[in-house]
């Protein structure tokens, strides 16, 4: 069932439960006291004639032509009453009861020789309702007279019926209405509801440009548009990385797959010197080296992303570390006349994993011993920054343009320069120490001029026991 | 024929150097886009092997600059991304063909052969003139029915002369489509290749048909 029908059923029920509730407590307090002031009225009089008749010391009634001349209050046309011997024989009754008959009921009768008054209500045939009081009249213990105060129900069952009719004819009136109008109500507030819909069907159907328009007011659907505005830009973005990733691997991965397809074929084109095929094999073998480490570091990098790469937290001495690295790095630099530099150092202890922080500086070194140039020097430096350590590894090479900073950082980015500069690079290594940084609750910043020298700077919270 | 391969891919531009020089076309390699593009301004190439992603200059601003001089050199590009979008932008932008990375040596071959062909008027496959005829996809060179074998220059020079039958060659032209730019141009070697080629072809056969035009250069054609 459409929200639209709910919305509005939910509404009518709830609208013709509060109507119906609202118009029987309505209907049956005004019945109430609509009864008890007549009751209340029939009271008085009664009284009032009791009172009268004390006045007289109840002697016994003569006609009624007196009684009336004595008891104008009784003549009040719209009551009449009637004055029962204790036998239950009427004495006395007014004028406007001539036409019938409306003897003492048997337990109007029982009720006065115990004294006590009743209310009752009666029908005569022909006659409207009509409601009674029997007030006994008692001396020195005896029932003397019993007085009874009548008057029409008439108009007091009227007001009841019209009442009744206009609740009856104005309650599904008003049901109507506002069951249109809560239909009405429910289609304009769900109205932008359909529009999310609609583009959220062309965005399924693979439309990734389409925005929906955020309403002016700041409500429910307004929200809910930029919500889903901002999920689709998050969307958008997320997809076009990975087109591009797809892309930038499949093109990674097809270049030396090229060169392998390429130099084999031509080898095989004509009979060669052994010589010849050596240099094709080991050509290949280069090639099928740079495909490995490509291969490895795309599977590291897609486990880390799914959270499956394994990381200890323990306390790792980082100027230790950051000798021992220095050690391996300078080995690496003497092959290509690079000098690598400890500048500085602090005790610093660290919470990770030895194993990729190694990796981690490693990388660092390793990038910026091979955009140096020959003869250069590769400064590394360890310093403590309040909670946080700074590994700082700087190059004197070919730097990096500022546009190009950004993106570093991204897989498989590479700048035209890097490209030129080194044919072995696979365009993760940055990525990766990116991830290990982070995953360590650090950051890595780059500050870089071209033709002047890059520095990579690896900020790490220190182990709390040491900060 | 002189092709220009542009090619940032250090080994993958070795192997088609190579490739193209065994079928003895003159071949220049260069890894720089924007290099590639003032050498292909320069050079009056028969062919030119485009990479699109290069560095300095993407591959499709070397087309525009190459179209917009009005130099209609057939052009091949070679594209790692197998996506369509970027093969149709290079073929609007003025390709004649493409190969997707990686490709496969003869296919590569062949498709310049093919582009060779497109270059010319109404040459079909076998070169022909009189009875001389030269198959470009067996690099096959007959007299009269009878097999001749040439050098890997040699049939070079013979291939371009057949393309450009009847018309006067000089030897700057000569040098420009049958070497490459390490040629040195104050030397003898192309009338020393001619005579070569004289021997080979013309001589026993009283029809001849490589023409010395003096003062200019070069001529193939029947008397």
């Amino acid at each position: 069932m459409p929200l639209r029908v709910r919305l509005t059923l939910w509404y009518g029920t709830a609208l013709a439960l509060i109507l119906i509730i609202f118009s029987t407590i309505l209907y049956v307090v005004t019945a109430r006291s609509l009864r008890d002031a007549v009751d209340q009225s029939l009271e008085e009089t009664a009284a009032a004639a009791v009172r009268s008749l004390e006045e007289r010391g109840f002697l016994p009634l003569i006609d009624e032509t007196e009684l009336m001349s004595q008891f104008p209050e009784l003549a009040r046309i719209d009551k009449f009453f009637q004055i029962f011997s204790p036998s239950g024989t009427i004495t006395i009754r007014s004028p406007n009861v001539k036409e019938h008959e409306m003897p003492l009921s048997r337990q109007a009768l029982e009720v006065a020789y115990s004294g006590r008054t009743i209310f009752e209500s009666a029908k005569y045939p022909k006659e409207p309702p009509l409601r009674l009081i029997s007030v006994p009249i008692m001396y020195r213990g005896s029932l003397l007279y019993i007085i009874q105060v009548g008057t029409s129900m008439d108009s007091v069952e009227e007001t009841l019926n019209r009442l009744l009719l206009v609740l009856l004819v104005s309650m599904p009136v008003a049901l109507a209405v506002s069951l249109a109008g809560g239909w009405f109500m429910a289609g304009r507030a769900l109205r932008p509801v359909d529009a999310i819909t609609l583009a959220a069907q062309r965005i399924a159907g693979g439309d990734l440009t389409q925005r929906l328009t955020v309403p002016a007011s700041a409500d429910e659907i307004g929200r809910l548009t930029k919500t889903f505005n901002d999920m689709i830009d998050q969307l958008e973005t997320s997809f076009r990385q990975i087109r591009q990733f797809s892309s930038d691997a499949s093109h990674e991965l097809r270049t030396p797959l090229t060169v392998m397809k390429g130099e084999t074929e031509l080898a095989l084109r004509r009979p060669r010197e052994t010589d010849d095929y050596k240099v094709v094999l080991e050509s290949n073998l280069e090639e099928i080296d740079r495909m490995t480490r490509i291969v490895d570091e795309l599977l590291f990098l897609s486990r880390a992303d799914m959270g499956e790469v394994k990381m200890e937290y323990l306390p790792v001495p980082l100027d230790m570390l950051i000798e021992d690295v220095h050690r391996q790095a300078s080995l690496l630099g003497q092959e290509q006349d690079i000098q690598v530099v400890l500048r500085a150092t602090a005790p610093a202890v660290v919470l990770g994993d030895e194993l990729r922080l190694r990796e981690l500086f490693l990388n660092l070194l390793d990038n910026a011993v091979k955009y140096s140039h020959p003869g250069g020097t590769v400064d590394i430096a360890l310093t403590i920054e309040q909670t946080h350590a700074r590994v700082a590894v700087t190059d004197h090479g070919i730097g990096i343009a500022q546009e190009d900073q950004l993106q570093i950082f991204d897989r498989f980015y590479r700048t035209d320069n890097a490209r030129a500069h080194t044919k072995k690079g696979t365009g993760l290594g940055l990525s990766i120490c990116a991830w290990i940084v982070e995953s360590h609750r650090g950051r890595l910043e780059v500050q870089s001029k071209v033709g002047e020298g890059s520095t990579f700077t690896a900020i790490l919270p220190l182990a709390p026991a040491s900060a | 024929m002189r092709i220009l391969v542009i090619e940032d891919e250090t080994k993958v531009g070795c192997f088609i150097k190579r490739a193209l020089e065994e079928e003895s076309y003159a071949v220049d390699l260069c890894e720089d886009g924007a290099k590639g593009l003032q050498m292909a301004l320069i050079t009056d190439y028969d062919v030119l092997i485009v990479d699109l992603m290069l560095p300095s200059l993407p591959g499709l601003e070397i087309l525009k600059g190459v179209r917009q001089a009005r130099i209609q050199t057939p052009i091949l590009i070679l594209t790692a991304q197998s996506q369509v979008d970027q093969r149709v932008k290079g073929l609007d932008a003025g390709a004649d063909d493409y190969l997707t990375k990686p490709f496969a040596i003869d296919e590569l071959l062949a498709r310049i052969r093919a582009l060779l062909r497109r270059g010319s008027t109404e040459s079909p496959g076998v070169l022909q003139i009189d009875d001389l005829a030269l198959n470009p996809a067996t690099r096959e060179v007959t007299r009269g029915g009878q097999r001749i074998d040439l050098t890997s220059k040699e049939y070079a020079l013979l291939e371009y002369l057949m393309r450009h039958t009847g018309r006067v060659l000089t030897r700057p032209m000569i040098s420009e489509h049958v070497w490459n730019q390490d040629f040195d141009t104050f030397t003898n070697v192309i009338d020393v290749y001619v005579n070569y080629l004289r021997n080979k072809i013309d001589r026993g056969h009283s029809k001849k048909l490589i023409h010395t035009i003096r003062g200019s250069g070069y001529m193939l054609k029947v008397d």
